[in-house]
């Protein structure tokens, strides 16, 4: 699988011919002490659809970013054609032939196809010649769209078509999309991907499609390369390749240090996992602290997120549930947390039913979250530490109604001690701490009221070495407490690591869920790029 | 070693923000003053009058004071709906609303006494703040943005109450002169009144002590109770609100209804102390306080106590006009000199945001 | 019930339908530009200011020249300069586009008074000027076509303000800003020079009102002379949907309301007139919360840009 890695950096696949429409070599970008990018290569051929696989946070948007003129790089160089180019703002990527279909739309709705696609351009506006020329495009791409209907009257997958119209109106020579089909259906996809076909094939373009999804990076590409941490770790030929080993090597060949200490794969399970795990009937459901039953949810678009989704958690186990991002975990998050009504199926903790529709309910009763992107969902930023510390727990800091100023600080004296939250005091403004430190302030709130459940998504995401091991110790010592863990990661290192019993989520269903002894990487692998053995 | 840092760097921000308010100020009095020197007129002498009518001459400060009371409140109304993120524009009818309530209950209530003087100025906040629910209800039930809904029903409120000042059923005053019969409403009985009080010679209103009550209350409210609390989180991240069953509907309309009640207790409190039509309510009562009351909000920028001392300068202008008929100069230019001061203390904190945004920008990109 | 007879008798006179679009005409010079400048997202109070200054800029046009042309051109001038205030402190300095507005409504309402006290312009009404075959329509050939002759630009601003927000790249710009801010920066468009513009253009259109109100209606300067106008001319854009025929519509309509309420009682009926005078207002409340498809404000109404803030 490595052959290529180091062959391939100058010179393309076409050992005589002209030079790559784009070749960066050692594009780097650091922001603080988080690696960005780390001295990436790559090179974008005519003719070819180029996939960039990796994570969220692997550093591929970062790396286009650098390509399309929005990110500065701190090092390295890019050529384009073989001459070497600056890239200092997008218009000069313009120029340069360089265009990237956005994955959030930049459309306004209640212009039209035509009106859109003129939004970008300078000149007079020509009514009658920009909408012959969308209908010619629309056409030679097979993208079947109509340059007089409104944005807003589109389903999802034609504002794509558009989106990408815009950009081939430019006539690039290279076009860069970044997660596109986050919200296309399936067949939706497919159509997008013939018109890439098409795009690459006569015109002699080049592609670049950043993705993590491994099924649309196996089926419309010719080349891969796969980041990880801010590097490229691998490159291949789609056609040498499979699920399995992308997978594989997407989340992890290299055994993470902060795991080894922890790795339990000769843990001696049976102490701390209830028995039977596969007997399914009525007696054990009753000892599930969590479940959800045939959870249903959509987007806000519209599009199916959680399909008829089954899961129980179980007193004193770690549950983790590993999957490539983007096949549901966000939704269930946002469920648990409260945050999005289920549009069918039940969510019962300790056997009562929590109705999706009365938020609030899931976090008294013990919901524990900590959310994978914590401005979001998680801490409030203006406000300060001990307020945040007190979101779980107004009763504690304002009995009945007023605030006791001294019982709040203690609290959060307590807790910046007990979790060594570094911060200048409880009054510190949670925006300003590091990441790392903001998680430690949403793992205290979360876990000092004595959970039922804690769901832990992406817990360790953008930490370093220290924390991350510190966060690992945390979940171990929750769950022998009694407290139920959903470990909801796409490193599969730390699934394997800490997990009692490990799902597997595709498409928004387990697709299947065994014991920790019983998982190994191959399986996981598969079931996390297919869905199936 | 890092908190002094912070402290020292707080300090600086501080004299920083002095240093521009001053600055500005002057250039706003500056040019008040080219404008009058420019039309033949003295700017001594309007600034000397100003003074004197706001302040100086005898009882003219406790009138100042009485000016002062009814912008404060509508201004503490404003600030909590701000502070959820809500945009109340309509005080002005709010404060007519309950202007009018408060009249209705000062005249069809059994009776007079303190019990009566308290519920006319509870009537004056249940109208306001029903006006503004209004309002609020449109925006979480039909998403009607309340930017649009509260300024038309500021026209609305001021129609009906007008409609209601014409018929002796609801406000007119039946004891009003036939035949040329002034529409006001009843006056209030002598012990339905705000009692007045006497400071070195400077008389006002009670409503005066309220109101400094009511703002010290709320400031403490907002600060140290968990209705503050929620409130500030629903207006911070309301989906970290709502994961903790902080409801935004809840939240926004309670801070919608208190922003109008606080106008509308404005509007009673203006009632009950006599110091604008004699405890009448009359056409065109409000005289533009709802809108000056707005602005002292966004002057005072979600500080209440910073109410206190913005809300004295717009009324020492207010106090102060009236005496300007002496200089032979026209009583608008408190107008220009408001209208310039207003905006020249917009300026420091625009300044200082563009400024702090292009760093926080800088810091962002780092922090990804 | 005498409500609609009264309707119906008023709707038969001529002298209904003239009184209507002289009403309308100042809500119409007025409500364009604002049409288009909250087609860009903004929302300015201050048009009450801008026709407030244009009509006294109009009326000392005309003492100094003599000429009511001159004096809609510097009615034109007056109006872009309150609204270069609001726009560069609302749109460039980050300034809440509501205080400027208030603000800029007190500060105009007193300087034009304090001006006029000092040097007191004399202007008058002038002249109409009737064009010959269409002014004999029944009922509505006086009010349309016999009008004061500034009242004939307004049959030039309409058509061309259409072709400027629909048919050009400026107009799809301003338009798209509106909309979606986040969407036109991206493809490159300065969001708050947008925005700065239209509001210019606001300005523009309800100075030359301004002055039309003062050299067309009224006659004499006062600092009474606009009455809630520019408040109607706004409440006319809601009405409206943001459509530039809705707009013009709701002008009509509530020129008409407006005038019914001074033109009624001469004829006899006595009708609530606090009822008409909130008619205009209640109706687009109602509006807005039935037909809230319909009547739907462009997506970013009233909320400031700032890039890299959501």
């Amino acid at each position: 699988m490595n052959e290529l890695a180091n062959s391939s950096t100058s010179g393309g696949s076409v050992l005589t011919g002209p030079p790559p429409a784009v070749t960066a070599e050692k594009l780097s970008k650091i922001y603080g002490s988080v690696r960005a990018c780390d001295e990436v290569d790559i090179e974008l051929v005519r003719g070819e659809i180029h996939g960039v696989l990796g994570e969220n946070g692997a550093g591929k948007s970062t790396l286009m970013k650098m390509l399309i003129g929005l990110v500065l790089p701190d090092k390295g160089s890019i050529a384009v054609d073989g001459k070497p180019v600056t890239i200092r703002d997008p218009l000069d990527a313009a120029d340069l032939g360089i265009g990237m279909v956005h994955q959030h739309f930049s459309l306004v709705e209640a212009l039209t196809v035509w009106e859109n696609v003129a939004l970008g351009d300078n000149s007079r506006i020509d009514r009658n010649r920009t909408r012959d020329r969308v209908a010619e495009l629309s056409h030679e791409y097979g993208l079947d769209v109509n340059p007089d209907d409104r944005v807003e009257d589109l389903p999802v997958g034609m504002r794509q078509r558009v989106e990408l119209l815009k950009c081939l109106r430019r006539d690039p020579s290279v076009l860069i999309l970044d997660e596109p089909t986050s919200v296309l259906t399936p067949e939706e996809s497919e159509q997008l991907f013939d018109s890439l076909r098409k795009v690459v094939g006569e015109e002699n373009r080049a592609v670049a499609l950043v993705s993590h999804r491994l099924s649309e990076i196996l089926h419309a590409t010719d080349r891969i390369t796969i980041m990880r941490n801010g590097a490229v770790i691998d490159r291949c030929l789609t056609k040498d390749t499979d699920a399995n080993s992308l997978a594989r090597s997407m989340v992890g060949r290299e055994v993470g240090l902060s795991y080894s200490g922890l790795d339990n794969s000769n843990k001696d399970s049976d102490v701390k996992v209830k028995s039977e795990p596969d007997n399914e009937s009525k007696k054990i459901e009753e000892r599930f602290l969590l479940e959800l039953k045939g959870i249903s949810t959509s987007s806000a678009l519209g599009v199916r997120e959680l399909n008829d989704f089954n899961l129980g958690i179980r007193q004193g186990e770690i549950f983790g549930l590993a999957g490539v991002e983007g096949n549901g975990q966000s939704s269930l998050v946002e469920v648990l947390s409260g945050l999005k009504r289920v549009s069918s199926g039940h969510v019962l903790l300790n056997g009562e039913k929590i109705p999706s529709n009365r938020f609030g309910q899931l976090a008294k009763k013990g919901v524990a979250v900590i959310p994978e992107d914590r401005h979001d969902s998680g801490v409030i930023l203006g406000m300060s530490v001990s307020e945040n510390l007190l979101l779980s727990n107004m009763e504690e800091g304002y009995k009945n109604g007023f605030l006791n100023k001294q019982k709040r600080d203690v609290r959060a004296t307590d807790l910046i001690e007990k979790f060594e939250i570094n911060c200048t005091g409880p009054n510190a403004p949670l925006w300003s701490l590091s990441g790392g430190n903001q998680q430690r302030v949403v793992l205290a709130r979360e876990t000092s009221d004595k959970p039922i459940v804690l769901v832990a998504s992406q817990p360790t995401r953008g930490l370093d070495v220290g924390a991350i091991e510190y966060m690992t110790r945390q979940l171990r010592s929750l769950a022998d407490s009694g407290v139920g863990v959903l470990l909801i990661s796409s490193e599969l290192d730390e699934i394997l690591s800490l997990s009692d019993r490990i799902g597997v989520i595709f498409r928004g269903k387990i697709a299947d869920s065994m014991r920790r002894q019983d998982a190994d990487r191959e399986n996981l692998g598969l079931l996390m790029g297919r869905g199936e053995l | 070693m890092f908190s002094i840092f912070k402290i020292m760097s707080s300090m600086r921000r501080r004299s920083e923000i002095v240093f521009l308010y001053a600055c500005s100020t002057f250039v706003a009095l500056l040019l008040s003053a080219i404008i009058v020197e420019a039309v033949g007129a003295n700017w001594t002498d309007v600034w000397n009058s100003l003074l004197d009518g706001s302040l100086r001459k005898p009882g003219r400060w406790g009138k100042t004071l009485g000016s002062a009371v009814p912008m404060a409140m509508v201004a503490v109304g404003t600030i909590i709906s701000t502070k959820v993120g809500l945009i109340n524009i309509g005080q002005e009818g709010q404060m007519l609303v309950g202007a009018a309530f408060a009249a209705y209950v000062g005249a069809h209530a059994p009776g007079s006494g303190p019990i009566v003087i308290c519920l006319v100025i509870i009537g004056g906040f249940v109208g306001g703040a029903f006006w503004s629910g209004l309002a609020g209800a449109l925006r979480y039930w039909r998403n009607v943005p309340e930017v649009l809904t509260t300024l038309l029903l500021v026209t609305v409120a001021a129609n009906l109450v007008g409609y209601a000042l014409k018929n002796t059923w609801l406000l007119l005053d039946p004891d009003a002169a036939f035949g040329n019969r002034a529409l006001v409403s009843k006056q209030l009985d002598p012990d339905s009144r705000l009692p007045r009080v006497e400071i070195f010679g400077n008389n006002f209103s009670l409503s005066v002590i309220l109101a400094l009550l009511i703002i010290v209350l709320t400031t403490w409210v907002l600060s140290q109770t968990v209705i503050g609390f929620k409130l500030n989180v629903v207006g911070e991240n309301r989906r970290v609100g709502q994961r903790f069953g902080i409801s935004e509907v809840k939240q926004g309309l309670m801070a919608m209804c208190a922003s109008g009640g606080f106008a509308g207790l404005a509007g009673a409190m203006m009632l009950a102390s006599g110091d604008f039509a004699k405890y009448r309510l009359v056409t065109g009562f409000t005289v533009n306080l709802g809108w000056t009351g707005l602005l002292v909000a966004l002057v005072a920028r979600e500080k209440v106590m910073a109410i206190i001392p913005v809300a004295l300068i717009f009324a020492g202008l207010r106090t102060g006009s009236s005496f300007l008929a002496a200089t032979g100069v026209e009583r608008r230019v408190t107008d220009v000199v408001q209208g310039l001061l207003v905006l020249a203390l917009l300026v420091p904190p625009a300044i200082l945001f563009i400024r702090d945004r292009r760093r926080a920008l800088a810091q962002v990109e780092s922090r990804t | 019930m005498g409500f609609f007879e009264a309707i119906w008798d008023v709707l038969s006179t001529e002298t209904a339908y003239t009184a209507a679009t002289r009403f309308a005409a100042v809500l119409v010079f007025a409500a364009v530009g604002e049409w288009v400048a909250e087609r860009s997202g903004t929302l300015n109070i201050s048009i009450e200011a801008m026709i407030l200054t244009g009509a006294f800029a109009g009326a000392m046009g005309y003492h100094w020249t003599e000429n009511a042309l001159v004096g809609i051109l510097m009615g034109m001038i007056a109006g872009l300069i309150v609204s270069l205030v609001q726009a560069q402190m609302s749109h460039r300095l980050t300034a809440d586009q509501f205080v400027v507005g208030l603000t800029l409504n007190i500060l105009f309402l007193g300087v034009t008074s304090f001006l006029y006290a000092e040097w007191k312009p004399s202007s008058k009404v002038v002249s109409k000027l009737e064009i010959p075959v269409l002014k004999e329509i029944p009922l509505i050939g006086e009010a349309f076509f016999g009008q004061p002759w500034p009242f004939l630009f307004l049959y030039l601003l309409v058509p061309f303000t259409w072709w400027l927000v629909y048919r050009t790249r400026w107009g799809l710009e301003v338009r798209a800003v509106g909309e979606n801010p986040q969407a036109a920066d991206v493809s490159g468009i300065d969001v708050n020079k947008r925005r700065r513009q239209s509001i210019y253009y606001a300005g523009l259109c309800s100075g030359m009102g301004g002055a039309y109100l003062l050299l067309g209606q009224v006659g004499r300067f006062d600092d009474g002379i606009v009455a809630g106008r520019g408040f109607i001319a706004l409440v006319a854009v809601i009405f409206g949907g943001w459509t530039l025929r809705g707009t013009i519509l709701g002008c009509l309509l509530f020129g008409s309301v407006l005038s019914f309420r001074l033109t009624l009682p001469g004829l006899g009926y006595q009708l609530n007139s606090e009822l008409m005078s909130s008619l205009p207002f209640l109706v687009t409340i109602i509006a807005m919360t039935a037909f809230a498809r319909r009547v739907r404000p462009p997506g970013s109404l009233a909320r400031p840009f700032v890039r890299g803030l959501k």
